[in-house]
């Protein structure tokens, strides 16, 4: 039996279609596209691409279960389950004793608390400014004209930092503006700027209570400046799956069984 | 199509053809004339057959009464904010007028914009609660009544004492400005301190507007208040049981009846007659008890008065509100023979007065009570006497094993938060709830 789940984040769409057929479960195929203006489209266009990839038809397709912020907008979905869900059955599937999960995406950041079955228990969510998500660092990273993909080197042998007080996107980006203005060397900033973001998270995992072990899911856990930060400020290991960007997906795949 | 349903369709054009009115015709004097029209007796009379339930009727047209006196210019016109006692109100024959739950009102009118914008112009912050934030603007406006008496507490939220001081100040009668001071414990110098002060302010309003204190008008008021009190608990007795409602009933809408009608006939008819429909429904429930399937959430603080999906997403989920914390009843039987002594004990036992505590052993007894699976507190930006607790509140509830929601939002302004987000995490709470039950 192969099922699909489709996350239709804010940046990112994934695609994951995962047979069933053994006792094992199995992922034939992972697509990941960016969104583009039109989520429906987007959801489609990785569901195929998927579909193509494994060599299959949609019709062999048991169930798909949408998820993400456009998890709603998907006609061809059987069912939709919030991301909150879906990335605590994803990361389960990776590292089953995982207690704590940060997700961090391209508009929203999470912690979900997972009790000892990996069922999630409580969780919390970034309010509406885009503090502490995936699209501060790609604004940062455009103001600074430095890939992000550079980020986690630069983090690695920079040794200090220049704090950015600001939390609000659209005035950290002024006021990077402002220390370039003044000489401040970038990649200070880009440390402070990691640090930033992970001062916002590291409030959400307090107020939901770090339990080990931790797991980071989303796209911005293949930024390691940010799980390094994290794992250094938390004092913990943190456990990020082979490919994160596709936790809610597969999680979305599994429940769609 | 049944004759209610229609009935309720032209309910609903009717609303939506007043409020696009009064959204062109923003003002005092037409909507003076407008509540002129709908408060004569046929217009009433035709409007009440609009409604599905009887006690939809009565609370509906006793709503536009209220109202209708607040502005027709007859009645000398009380601001009261929303803990006051409005026996106190009802017994002097003022006609009151309850800023705050008016200000829901222009939430569900579409006018929230323009008041917000105009308090913004007149230096309200932005981090006040937009109930009084819109409630000012309506008064910069000249949207509201004009008010000859105000009454305020510092019980709970403490938003009214300053905008009433202004809206005082605006129309210059700062000596009909009252603030009961309410303290923190319920003991016999507490009552006497809060009773003296009830006394003194009666006496004075009364003074003000050339009568005698009547203690028969109060002794009946507070007997009515009584009634009331006595067919609410009866209502919510029935309501721990009950697992279907009436077609949109919604338990966040009975603030007006709850506070600002106490103490009159009305109220006594609005919750009579509820509690009358509801014994009906449990009846059909015990005839076919597969019904109970749904999960009950307790709602705790407000909702937003604005159109939204949150409460379709519960339906579509098999979830009801099994209650909702503003429809505790939290004071004791009222001595008809001591009203001020009375009134005063009803303001202390109030579970936002004095510590977190009281308000945590009021959520418990209702999560017993209720049966309830879960509860949300709607975390109302700016209300700092609700979300100030949210986090012990939160521990206090997991610790009895029913998981909390802080649902973060604005009960007016809709601009302030995102539907989208606030969904994700209702159904995200759903899905969790549901996972603890397989």
């Amino acid at each position: 039996m192969f099922t699909c789940g489709i996350d239709v984040g804010s940046v990112s769409a994934e695609a994951v279609i995962l047979d069933k057929n053994n006792d094992k479960k199995k992922i034939c195929a992972y697509i990941i596209a960016p969104t583009g203006g039109d989520s429906k489209e987007a959801a489609l266009s990785v569901f195929n691409s998927a579909l193509k990839k494994a060599g299959l038809q949609q019709q062999q397709i048991e169930s798909v279960v949408a998820t993400g912020y456009g998890r709603q907008n998907i006609p061809f979905a059987n069912k939709n389950i919030t991301e909150i869900t879906c990335h605590a059955r994803g990361v389960v599937d990776f590292f089953p004793q995982t207690r704590t999960v940060i997700d961090i995406g391209g508009q929203d950041s999470k912690v979900i608390k997972l009790d000892a079955g990996g069922n999630p228990l409580d969780f919390l969510m970034n309010d509406k400014c885009a503090a502490g998500t995936g699209r501060f660092l790609e604004v940062m990273s455009k103001a600074l004209d430095i890939n992000l993909e550079n980020f986690s080197e630069i983090f690695k042998k920079t040794k200090d930092k220049v704090d950015i007080s600001s939390t609000c996107t659209v005035f950290a980006e002024s006021e990077i503006v402002s220390l370039i203005g003044h000489g401040a060397d970038k990649n200070k900033i880009i440390k402070g700027l990691v640090y930033s973001i992970t001062n916002r998270i590291i409030s959400m995992v307090e107020r939901i209570g770090l339990e080990e072990p931790v797991c980071m899911t989303g796209g911005v856990a293949k930024n390691m400046a940010v799980v390094e930060a994290l794992s250094e400020k938390l004092e913990v290991k943190i456990y990020v799956p082979s490919e994160p960007q596709i936790t809610g997906a597969l999680g979305a795949a599994i429940l769609a069984g | 199509m049944s004759r209610a349903y229609l009935n309720m369709g032209i309910s609903e054009k009717i609303k939506d053809d007043l409020k696009n009115k009064i959204q062109r015709n923003l003002d005092r004097a037409y909507i003076t004339r407008v509540l002129k029209i709908l408060g004569t007796r046929p217009i009433l009379s035709a409007y009440g057959s609009t409604f599905a339930s009887e006690s939809d009727k009565i609370l509906n047209i006793a709503s536009i009464k209220s109202l209708k006196n607040a502005y027709s210019g007859r009645y000398p016109v009380a601001y009261g904010s929303l803990f006051l006692p409005y026996e106190m109100i009802h017994a002097l024959g003022l006609a009151p007028f309850l800023p705050e739950v008016m200000a829901g009102f222009t939430g569900g009118l579409g006018i929230t914009d323009k008041t917000l914008k105009e308090a913004a112009s007149k230096w309200y912050t932005p981090d006040l609660c937009t109930f009084h934030r819109s409630a000012a603007g309506a008064v910069e406006l000249e949207i509201f009544p004009k008010p000859n008496f105000l009454l305020c507490a510092n019980l709970a939220c403490d938003a009214a004492q300053k905008t009433f001081y202004i809206d005082a100040v605006k129309y210059n009668i700062k000596d009909n400005y009252y603030l009961l001071e309410v303290p923190f414990t319920k003991d016999k110098t507490g009552i006497e301190y809060l009773a003296n002060q009830i006394q003194n302010i009666c006496e004075d309003i009364a003074k003000k507007t050339g009568k005698k204190l009547d203690m028969d008008k109060f002794s009946k008021t507070i007997s009515l208040s009584n009634q009331f009190r006595h067919w609410a608990i009866k209502l919510n007795s029935i309501r721990k049981k009950l697992y279907n409602y009436p077609e949109n009933f919604n338990g966040l809408n009975f603030i007006l009846p709850f506070h600002g009608l106490a103490g009159t006939e009305d109220a006594v008819k609005v919750y009579r007659s509820m509690y009358f429909e509801f014994k009906k429904l449990l009846e059909v429930q015990d005839a076919a008890p597969k019904n109970k399937s749904k999960k009950r959430l307790l709602w705790l603080h407000l909702k937003p008065y604005y159109k939204n999906r949150i409460f379709n997403v519960l339906e579509e989920n098999n979830y009801i509100l099994g209650f909702e914390e503003i429809n505790y009843v939290y004071w004791p039987e009222l001595d008809t023979a001591r009203p001020f002594e009375s009134l005063a004990v009803k303001m202390l036992s109030h579970p936002l007065n004095g510590s977190i505590d009281n308000r945590i052993c009021a959520i418990q007894n209702m999560v017993k009570d209720y049966n309830i699976d879960g509860a949300i507190l709607f975390s109302h930006w700016g209300c700092r006497h609700s979300n100030g607790g949210a986090r012990i509140i939160k521990d206090s509830l997991n610790k009895s094993g029913v998981p909390l929601l802080i649902l973060d939002g604005d009960c007016l302004n809709k601009n302030n938060s995102s539907e989208g987000q606030m969904l994700t995490r209702l159904q995200g709470f759903i899905e969790i709830i549901n996972s603890s039950y397989k």
